[in-house]
């Protein structure tokens, strides 16, 4: 007679189905702070 | 081999604009906040000789900016500003931009100066904010994407002897080849063959293949003749075809493929590469995708792999150079940690920006806030470039001393010569300026040393 409360095999319980936000991109997250504007208002004079 | 570099930075604030721009770029320089000495010495510039042998007439202007100074009465030496720095370096406006030149010294020193610069530029940008209440940003790139270009421009200190001739066959095979291994990257194309990306700022701004002309119909190879030091022992190579790096480890290594160059020249020992189009080259190289990079010559097809292989000796920064070649073609992860415009493109893969040329604005923005480059830096995504040196003891050493002891005995200051009121002193490109200098406490004391200084 098999104890009860113990396991019956090796398979355990499996995780339940979650969803997790994804682990932020740091180096994305900093490229949306840029101005996407900045380059078409830049306007330099010629140098060297 | 002594050498600088001069870097020409875009210079950007809110409201104003290109008309204004010789102006402002000197009050941003003025705004310099730190101990300098103000009181530029430029008796030896000659930018219209031509180490051909002749004087150029006059330099070549670009027609837009021309329309910008149609009635403008500021002298040009007014407006440079020109701030002598406590290392040696030199910070002032040219042709509105900030421009800091470092101090002469070794590749590993100017490198070290040229990252000083990013500081001492952004310290500047940061005091004129404050005093004016204006945005302003400082960008070390070379485009403004709309046709504008500014340099940032190498000097070597070559002997005299060294037949021109020899030196232009051994160096402009490098100026195009190099690129591959030391371009800043840009979204886009400003001239010549459409493009998405290339890997080089500056490589399609080049019309002929030498000449004293550095705004407009710019050279591969600059030949004006300015040594900066004794001209019947010195020539000073010029060179204006590089790009601006963010990484330490491309400034350096750009500085070395020029030098390996030079030494061929000088020991007449190098690779015979003869080029068929120089200009040509320049820009397919650039702008080829497929990274093939091939480069016609006059015996026949090769590439810029081969020729800077050609070149390379057995030191560390030869085997860094053999390490990337292998990296261009087989890793770009690799790459991308190491030179410019891999790291640039792998940023470009990552944005959704709907103008890619606001990601390549802001790869070269100063500010470390915003910087695209130093994000990469801050998440560890560029590998350090370990630049180390031991002292520095060329002229610059001797130079920043006098700014940092005796400014106040000081009438000007240029790259060869010393003025102070008890007398001139000529500053040796060969000299040995030694830790001992900094020891001296009296001015005449220091300019006899200065005048007596070994000489390599």
């Amino acid at each position: 007679m098999p104890t009860p409360g113990r396991k019956q095999s090796d398979d355990g319980p499996s995780l339940p189905k979650v969803e997790r936000p994804e682990k932020p991109n740091p180096l994305a997250e900093r490229l949306k702070k840029i101005d996407p504007d900045q380059a078409k208002k830049y306007r330099q004079r010629s140098g060297q | 081999m002594l050498c600088g570099l001069e870097t020409e930075y875009g210079l950007w604030i809110e409201g104003r604009g290109p008309a204004e721009q010789l102006e402002d770029a000197a009050e941003v320089v003025r705004s310099y906040p730190n101990p300098c000495f103000v009181g530029w010495d430029n008796r030896f510039e000659s930018p219209r000789s031509d180490l051909r042998g002749f004087v150029a007439k006059t330099l070549s202007v670009d027609p837009v900016d021309a329309q910008y100074d149609v009635g403008r009465q500021t002298p040009l030496l007014d407006i440079r500003a020109d701030r002598v720095l406590p290392s040696g370096a030199r910070l002032y406006n040219d042709h509105g931009h900030p421009e800091y030149a470092t101090g002469e010294g070794d590749h590993s020193s100017v490198t070290l100066d040229d990252m000083h610069g990013e500081e001492v530029v952004l310290a500047a940008a940061r005091a004129f904010m404050t005093q004016t209440g204006r945005q302003v940003k400082v960008y070390k790139n070379n485009t403004d994407f709309h046709g504008a270009s500014y340099g940032t421009h190498e000097s070597y200190l070559v002997p005299r002897e060294v037949p021109v001739e020899t030196l232009m066959r051994s160096v402009v095979p490098m100026l195009v080849a190099r690129q591959i291994l030391t371009g800043a990257g840009k979204v886009g194309f400003e001239h010549g063959t459409p493009c998405d990306f290339q890997i080089s700022q500056r490589a399609e701004f080049f019309s002929v293949l030498a000449s004293v002309d550095t705004l407009y119909q710019r050279p591969i190879f600059n030949t004006r003749d300015e040594p900066h030091a004794d001209p019947t022992r010195w020539m000073r190579l010029h060179v204006i075809s590089g790009d601006a790096n963010r990484m330490p480890s491309c400034t350096r290594r750009k500085l070395y493929l020029v030098q390996r160059a030079i030494d061929c020249a000088i020991t007449d020992s190098g690779p015979s590469w003869d080029l068929e189009d120089p200009i040509k080259s320049m820009e397919s190289v650039s702008k080829d995708k497929n990274h093939e990079f091939v480069v016609e010559t006059k015996q026949g097809p090769t590439t810029a792999y081969e020729i800077i292989e050609s070149y390379l000796d057995e030191s560390d920064l030869g085997d860094e150079c053999r390490r990337l070649l292998k990296a261009v073609r087989s890793s770009f992860e690799l790459l991308s940690r190491q030179v410019d415009w891999a790291a640039k493109k792998k940023l470009l893969e990552l944005s959704d920006a709907p103008d890619p040329r606001a990601v390549d604005l802001a790869y070269s923005d100063l500010d470390p806030e915003v910087s695209l480059y130093q994000a990469l830096v801050d998440f560890g995504e560029v590998d350090s470039a370990d630049v180390r040196v031991s002292s520095n003891q060329s002229r610059s050493f001797a130079r920043g001393l006098a700014v940092q002891k005796f400014s106040g005995d000081l009438l000007s200051v240029g790259w060869r010569k010393i003025v102070f009121r008890q007398g001139e002193v000529e500053l040796f490109p060969d000299g040995v300026y030694s830790e001992q200098l900094s020891e001296i406490s009296d001015v005449v004391e220091f300019m006899r040393a200065l005048e007596g200084v070994p000489r390599a």
